[in-house]
């Protein structure tokens, strides 16, 4: 296993009285490629507020390749290279794919070094994401398929050595979510980034991944192969609510 | 973008501009002074404000804080130590208030910025009482209306320059995407609070210079004329009328509507700001479409799917 | 000790009526997200009706202000209709209604001001009102201002039996916590917001009506209730009728406390001192939980 990146440790977050994710411990190394599933509510979304400095956890730590960031605005951990989507593509619409892409450069990449030719230049990012032919189009004049790729994109402007992916294949047709995938796993084997990945496509992330982590009810459940997590009593409990014997998976 | 051209043309214009005191009678001089102050003053707002969506109404308190150093210093310091020291002041206020009404989301800090003059008032009444034994000051030295007038042609040069500058640069990108969607800016690596603190500032500083630049005119202030809140309330009319998301509309508005209001104000000396009121209400009411650069940014929480419509500019 | 009392008096009284101002302005912004900066001026109209209404007719203030409320609940589905309603229909999201809607307000501020400095002039007016003093548990109070802070306290404690148990009041709860829930179950925004929007302004109105029995009133005085009611809805949180009366209660103690101990200029800046120690402190209001 290569360097620990990212590591949430017992992070809680809670919003006067609801718990939305409760003491869960999560470490992304190098070159990993986790996804994580759960119920609605479960805390994945709230999470990723964490892990991405958008939140401040209300307990536990932070640590961004060995440095406690817990409780530092999200610009700080963009420095880190921490980078992440959100559920719904928020793009800057009045600006062209390019310029969106460029912000990220701009901004959190500028000090950091490109770990990869295609995070050089947003040329490179837009055409590694298919989108180069689009540089000049407003981005609020893109299909919302492609706005979830400019979200990615801008994401990578910033250089990261994480990607946080909150349900990148939301709505989208089942060619569209395997392209998705498809496209992720080229994030993590040709840019090297390491990739989290939120997804309620279960199958479909669940075939692209090496790791699930499953969170219900803001804690954390299950963590660990994908193969054994779908098998996972409590796991299927979560999701089917009630006991069931020996089920083949997750719906 | 290109910067050159429109810098190009400012310093053009200002050096157009620059002979006037020779050239036209006072009253027109006075007249042309209004213009330019309107202009820097709507400039600078836009630059900030326009790009940023954080509406402020502080205007009149940076504005006011401006003339109160000229009121302390010009008989004490020379002109241009003034005038920057008007500027430096509002903008050390600015950056210390904004450090904490920053914070709050756009509805709070314009109400706050509004109260920002009350406030401001209140306490240099205050001081002027306790620690001076005054309620108003007489402005008994005061350069030539020559000087006042390029002063404060300089300085709107210079607020205009400035914000052309911001616009086309990394800065200015930063304001433009905390406008667009702050949450998502941050994320990508802006530093929200000092960009917003430093715009601010910036804008304040402006708004300062432009109020130590002007006061002279008046041979005795106090509080309530220098932070008289019908001057935010005239800036914010007209960035928002020429379009506060550009630097040409606020300073072509400026003109048109300082002429329009020495006008009014003439003829009505009350009820020209219920027109001005009426005015600005049917702006924002009918003509959303000639302030969409400053309305029509997506907000944070917009869950409705995006539109193919070609974004404005 | 009776200083203490007196000036905990005094601070309850002002507190009353920030806490009546505050809701009024809670239910606007808190339904709408309408901030309407001109909140103060309607107060301001409030205390001139009741003077014309003592001066002019003889009326008692206290007798008048149902007509006072019902007049700025009418100027206030006036308001809504031509300035209002239409931001709300035609804007692109939330940020955009507030942004608008403040503008809008912000030239209904300088309409109705100078509206009635055109009208009514610009010099203080005022009027003697049950200005007999009155001894109650050892201290001197003006019985105008004992009623002034029962008839406060009642509106806001009225205001507080409705939103909780009528059906008008959780239909705004309601649509406070979820429009489209509220609109899924049938209530009708297009009407709830003016109601809503013209009971605000009728609270202003009244505050300001009590104010008139205390104060001397000028076309200038509703501007700084504006933001001090923004102050107070900071502090008992947005959405709570009920954080508005406690936090314009305290918010009252401790400006008046403060003035004794600085000096009265400094009002503003104490208030203004409040608001940033909360922001910094609990951004959710002192009583959230």
């Amino acid at each position: 296993m290569g360097e620990v990146l990212l590591a949430a440790q017992a992070v809680t977050v809670r919003f006067g009285g609801l718990v939305a994710v409760d003491g869960v411990d999560l470490e992304l190394a190098e070159g990993e490629l986790v996804g994580i599933i759960g119920p609605n509510g479960a805390g994945k979304t709230t999470l990723f507020h964490a892990l991405s400095g958008v939140l401040a956890p209300t307990a536990g730590r932070l640590v961004v390749q060995g440095r406690d960031l817990s409780g530092r605005p999200a610009h700080v951990f963009a420095a880190h290279g921490i980078a992440r989507t959100f559920q719904t593509p928020r793009v800057f619409r009045a600006m062209s794919v390019d310029d969106n892409v460029r912000f990220g450069l701009e901004f959190a990449g500028r000090r950091r070094q490109a770990t990869h030719g295609a995070l050089g230049s947003s040329r490179a990012i837009l055409d590694f994401l298919g989108l180069g032919e689009l540089a000049e189009v407003a981005a609020g004049g893109l299909t919302p398929a492609r706005q979830r790729l400019l979200e990615i994109g801008m994401a990578l402007g910033t250089r990261p050595r994480v990607l946080l992916l909150d349900e990148v294949a939301a709505g989208l047709s089942e060619a569209e979510v395997e392209a998705t995938a498809s496209l992720i796993r080229r994030v993590r084997d040709e840019l090297g980034l390491s990739v989290v990945w939120i997804e309620h496509a279960v199958r479909a992330l669940m075939r692209c991944v090496e790791r699930v982590a499953v969170l219900h009810q803001g804690r954390k459940i299950a963590d660990g192969l994908a193969a054994e997590v779908a098998r996972d009593r409590a796991v299927v409990e979560a999701y089917l609510g009630r006991e069931v014997p020996a089920a083949p998976g997750p719906a | 973008m290109s910067r050159r051209a429109p810098l190009a043309l400012v310093l053009g214009a200002g050096a157009v501009l620059a002979p006037m005191p020779w050239l036209l009678s006072d009253f027109l001089l006075s007249l042309a002074l209004s213009c330019l102050m309107y202009a820097g003053l709507a400039a600078s707002w836009a630059m900030f404000s326009g790009a940023t969506n954080y509406l402020s109404l502080a205007t009149a308190a940076f504005f006011g804080l401006g003339a109160y150093v000229t009121a302390w210093g010009v008989a004490a310091l020379p002109w241009p130590a003034v005038v920057a020291g008007g500027g430096l002041v509002a903008a050390a206020f600015a950056a210390l208030v904004g450090a904490a009404i920053l914070r709050v989301r756009g509805a709070y800090f314009a109400v706050l910025t509004f109260g920002l003059g009350e406030l401001v008032r209140h306490a240099v009444t205050y001081g002027e009482k306790r620690y001076a034994g005054t309620v108003g000051r007489v402005l008994a030295t005061a350069p030539s209306p020559a000087t006042v007038y390029l002063t404060v042609l300089l300085i709107a040069v210079a607020a205009v320059g400035v914000a052309v500058l911001v616009r086309g640069s990394r800065f200015g990108r930063a304001l433009a995407g905390i406008g667009a969607d702050e949450e998502r800016a941050e994320t990508l690596g802006v530093d929200t609070r000092r960009v917003k603190v430093a715009g601010f500032a910036l804008s304040a500083f402006f708004a300062g210079a432009l109020g130590a630049g002007v006061a002279v005119r008046w041979t005795y202030i106090d509080p309530p004329a220098v932070f008289n809140p019908f001057i935010g309330f005239q800036t914010v009319l007209i960035a928002m009328v020429g379009g506060a998301g550009t630097v040409g509309g606020p300073v072509a508005s400026a003109v048109v509507f300082s002429l329009f209001t020495e006008f009014l104000r003439l003829r009505f000396p009350y009820a020209y700001l219920i027109v001005l009121g009426v005015l600005l209400i049917a702006l924002v009411l009918y003509l959303p479409g000639g302030i969409a650069s400053l309305w029509e940014r997506p907000g944070r929480r917009r869950a409705e799917a995006p539109s193919a419509e070609a974004a404005g500019g | 000790m009776s200083l203490w009392l007196d000036l905990a008096a005094g601070g309850l009284i002002t507190g009353g009526i920030y806490a009546v101002v505050a809701i009024g302005l809670n239910l606007q912004y808190g339904l709408m997200r309408i901030m309407n900066i001109s909140h103060g001026e309607f107060l301001m109209v409030g205390a001139y009706l009741a003077y014309f209404a003592y001066t002019g007719l003889g009326l008692n203030p206290l007798l008048a202000l149902p007509g006072i409320a019902g007049t700025l609940f009418l100027l206030g589905l006036l308001v809504y209709r031509l300035c209002f309603r239409r931001i709300v229909r035609t804007a692109p999201g939330v940020e955009a209604i507030e942004a608008r809607s403040l503008l809008v307000g912000f030239g209904l501020l300088f309409i109705v001001q100078n509206a009635a400095f055109v009208a009514w002039g610009a010099d203080l007016r005022g009027y003697e009102f049950l200005a007999v003093p009155v001894d109650l548990a050892g201290a001197r109070f003006g019985a105008n201002r004992l009623v002034v802070f029962a008839f406060a306290l009642a509106a806001s404690l009225l205001l507080l039996v409705v939103l909780r148990f009528t059906l008008l009041g959780k239909a705004v709860r309601a649509v406070m916590q979820s429009p489209t829930g509220a609109h899924l179950v049938g209530i009708d925004t297009a009407v709830l917001h003016p109601v809503v929007f013209s009971v605000g302004l009728a609270l202003a109105g009244v505050a300001g009506a009590l104010l008139s029995m205390v104060y001397e009133i000028s076309p200038s005085m509703g501007e700084p209730y504006t933001v001090t009611a923004l102050i107070v809805i900071t502090l008992g949180g947005l959405g709570s009728a009920l954080g508005s009366l406690l936090g314009g209660l305290l918010l009252g103690l401790v400006e008046t406390f403060g003035m004794h101990f600085t000096s009265p200029s400094l009002k503003m800046l104490l208030s203004y001192g409040v608001f940033v120690a909360v922001l910094l402190l609990r951004p959710r209001g002192l009583f959230a939980r």
